[in-house]
């Protein structure tokens, strides 16, 4: 099913809830973010009626990622704290992660490291919310969970093209889709509300040039991703490093004692944190 | 911080990260040392292993993690902004076993 039609794609993608191997958790949470104003009451009220995702997301906020380690013991107190997007991300990301394992050996991993690295790199380049680059960076891939509760055959197919003559594993998914996980992933965020900067990481994070709300953000999310592939931790469906975008290296200006410090908090909080999501 | 399982506990030791429940409440704090009955305690909460402070080293040998590192690298090897990244990599890895 190569050159499928992108608008086909794209209508799929946009009605995953109606897609019978879509899990019930993501259904409900698409149908309750999907509301443009939903308020911090309904989400904390949604989270708290389903004890896996209450214990999901208080993990996650208890996390030593977020900086207030052990210190949340309430759902009501977290979205407090967070703010509407982070947690509408984080629930997205809480309830796909089980999903990531199975999709793709490692993704979570990946997923998690990126997170780290974008954060870490938000605050040394000053950015007021690194939270929401934190957030960014841990549904970066998640197009390619979508891809694959949609399309499983095929997308295992991809991976194993991608892996077989060593192209980057976004271009295989566009011979095969016409689209890539992360135009997936785009339009998903922007249905569902998503910031339009958040949008734009998600979207963009292998054309960090395009952006132009967030140019900042999409580079940091960019830059995460190569040094987390250079640094071998997860799988992402590519074996070998991509080409760091050169503008966005350029504008990030990044030395060697920036690079040594990410990697650093990269090792420390990546195992933690897969360990915490292993149950 | 390397992660012990319950059996290897012993007193003396500090907990790297706060023991949480499964609804994320804090049981013992972070920095708590061990004793004989918060040991005991732990391995009666049906918990494997928690965080220890001190150093971890990575299970696989440092030559390994090398190797991996070169044939990652091996279709951007020309790239002068990938080889600063390559570097910084390198070294981190090197630190690790120091």
């Amino acid at each position: 099913m190569s050159n499928m039609d992108p608008r086909t794609l794209r209508i799929r993608v946009e009605n995953i809830s109606t897609i019978p191997t879509i899990p019930s958790v993501l259904k409900q949470l698409s149908a309750i973010i999907e509301h443009p104003k939903i308020s911090l009451n309904e989400i904390s009220h949604f989270v708290s009626q389903d004890p896996a995702l209450t214990t999901k997301v208080l993990q996650m906020v208890n996390s030593a990622l977020y900086g207030f380690p052990g210190r949340i013991s309430s759902v009501n107190h977290a979205v407090m704290l967070l703010g509407l997007n982070v947690v509408k991300g984080l629930l997205l990301s809480v309830s796909v992660f089980e999903i990531m394992h199975k999709a793709m050996i490692g993704l979570r991993e990946h997923s998690i490291g990126v997170a780290v690295a974008s954060k870490v790199l938000a605050r040394k380049k000053g950015l007021k919310e690194p939270e929401e680059v934190f957030v960014a960076g841990l549904l970066h891939d998640v197009g390619k969970v979508i891809l694959t509760l949609v399309w499983p055959e095929e997308y295992d197919r991809t991976v194993k093209e991608a892996e077989a003559s060593g192209i980057a594993i976004f271009e295989a998914e566009r011979s095969r889709f016409s689209e890539t996980h992360a135009a997936v992933a785009g339009w998903l965020a922007e249905k569902w509300h998503f910031p339009r900067k958040l949008c734009e990481c998600i979207a963009n994070h292998h054309r960090p040039q395009i952006s132009s709300l967030a140019p900042l953000e999409t580079a940091l999310v960019h830059a995460a991703d190569v040094l987390v592939k250079a640094r071998g931790i997860g799988y992402s469906g590519d074996s070998l490093v991509p080409e760091v975008n050169p503008g966005a290296w350029e504008t990030l200006a990044l030395g060697e004692a920036d690079l040594r410090e990410v990697l650093k908090e990269l090792e420390d909080s990546v195992e933690q944190t897969a360990e915490e999501f292993r149950a | 911080m390397p992660r012990i399982p319950v059996e290897q506990l012993k007193p003396g030791m500090k907990l790297a990260r706060p023991l949480l429940n499964s609804s994320g409440m804090v049981l013992m704090a972070e920095g708590t040392e061990l004793t004989e009955a918060r040991i005991s305690k732990i391995e009666n909460m049906g918990v494997d292993s928690v965080y220890i402070d001190g150093p971890s080293r990575p299970a696989r040998p440092k030559e390994e993690l090398l190797s991996a590192l070169e044939e990652r690298f091996r279709k951007v090897e020309s790239n002068p902004q990938m080889t600063v990244i390559k570097k910084a990599v390198r070294e981190h890895i090197e630190a690790m076993y120091e």
